[in-house]
């Protein structure tokens, strides 16, 4: 992928392929129908047409995490709901891209220190852009869209680019045993097998 | 007569087709905020005494504030945080100062890339706070006058 990724960059044609697709995928970032708390309240009001987000393109929510390039985590993640979050993240076609909308999402808000919220998203998925607030102001959900488009710009034409993956390590938050606990080990690498499915079969070459 | 509430209700879409659109072009057009809507903290050090009522006030325990006294009684503040990751925005500390050092009506550009740059120190809020004054003419956001650079404070 590196030695592509070289020879890629030296590409002229490729580069000004590279502004056109950016500009497709920052024009065109279809969010994920994806609401938890508070926060989702004022996410709508985005989408409102007082502020409306389709003047970033950005207004199209998927039903289905496979149709969609975003994801504004928008409120408080429960423990409950943490394995949810993980697995709709991971059903996303890449490139895809995550905002924390709001202090519960970022840290966990006021319930940082409770038993029951995950204290920030970033430790189930990676995170491009944090909004703080409570809930935020639409216009800091649009600057941070802006922000996140900026940062679309600055893409390659494979989409490949550097994320801070969460370690996948819960064990001073979770006892050992619990099911929350094991249901979110089993969403990072190396992902468990599952026993009915046949063995898989090496692709030729 | 057949048709008329049809008539009707498309005329009232009709008339709608021709109002001015009410869209706030966000980037180049803010939409004024009630003064006292609680949006981003702004802390004036010029105003602050450093007494911590803000702290004890915060449910969240998000301002971290640290003095040592001076030879006159007064206090030195050595730090003064605030970590905007965990504020929930609530006021509470806006409504507790005495000497109306800490205000809200500050910015919302404040999304980040990195986690980090929501916790602030006492340089970056002093920054925000200039950068406030400045584009407002010295006001505070409560709506009274601040000192120019060089002016002394009156904190009456």
């Amino acid at each position: 992928m590196d030695d592509l990724e070289e020879s890629l960059q030296q590409n002229l044609l490729i580069t000004s392929v590279d502004h056109v697709l950016n500009w497709a995928r920052r024009s065109s970032l279809w969010p994920v129908t994806f609401g938890l708390a508070c926060c989702a309240i004022e996410m709508i009001a985005t989408f409102a047409p007082r502020y409306d987000i389709s003047r970033f393109g950005a207004e199209v929510m998927r039903p289905s995490p496979r149709q969609a390039d975003f994801m504004m985590v928008s409120g408080t993640v429960t423990w409950k709901m943490a394995p949810v979050v993980r697995r709709l993240y991971l059903q996303m076609a890449e490139p895809k891209w995550v905002i924390s909308m709001g202090s519960c999402a970022n840290i966990g808000g006021p319930f940082a220190y409770g038993y029951s919220v995950l204290p920030g998203v970033r430790l189930i998925i990676p995170v491009d852009v944090y909004v703080p607030g409570c809930p935020p102001r639409p216009e800091s959900l649009l600057q941070g869209l802006m922000l996140l488009q900026q940062k679309i710009d600055r893409l390659s034409i494979s989409g490949e680019r550097e994320r801070e993956e969460p370690s996948g390590d819960f064990s001073q938050y979770l006892p050992p045993d619990d099911p929350v606990r094991k249901e979110l080990e089993s969403l990072f690498p190396p992902y468990p097998r599952d026993e009915r499915s046949p063995e898989p079969e090496r692709l030729a070459g | 007569m057949y048709g008329l509430g049809i008539a009707k209700g498309l005329f009232a879409t009709l008339r709608q087709l021709f109002r001015r659109p009410f869209t706030v072009q966000y980037p180049e057009e803010a939409r004024q905020v009630p003064p006292r809507a609680r949006t981003n903290l702004l802390w004036f050090d010029e105003r602050c005494t450093g007494c911590s009522t803000c702290a004890q006030a915060c449910p969240d325990g998000c301002i971290l504030v640290v003095t040592s006294p001076r030879e006159d009684g007064s206090l030195n503040k050595d730090r003064y945080e605030i970590d905007f990751r965990l504020c929930m925005f609530c006021g509470l500390c806006v409504e507790a100062c005495p000497y109306e050092a800490i205000q809200s009506g500050g910015p919302f550009d404040d999304a980040v890339y990195v986690f980090d740059d929501m916790y602030r120190d006492k340089d970056a809020l002093t920054r925000m706070a200039q950068v406030y004054l400045d584009s407002h003419d010295y006001t505070y956001p409560n709506g009274k006058n601040a000192p120019r650079p060089g002016e002394l404070i009156s904190l009456k």
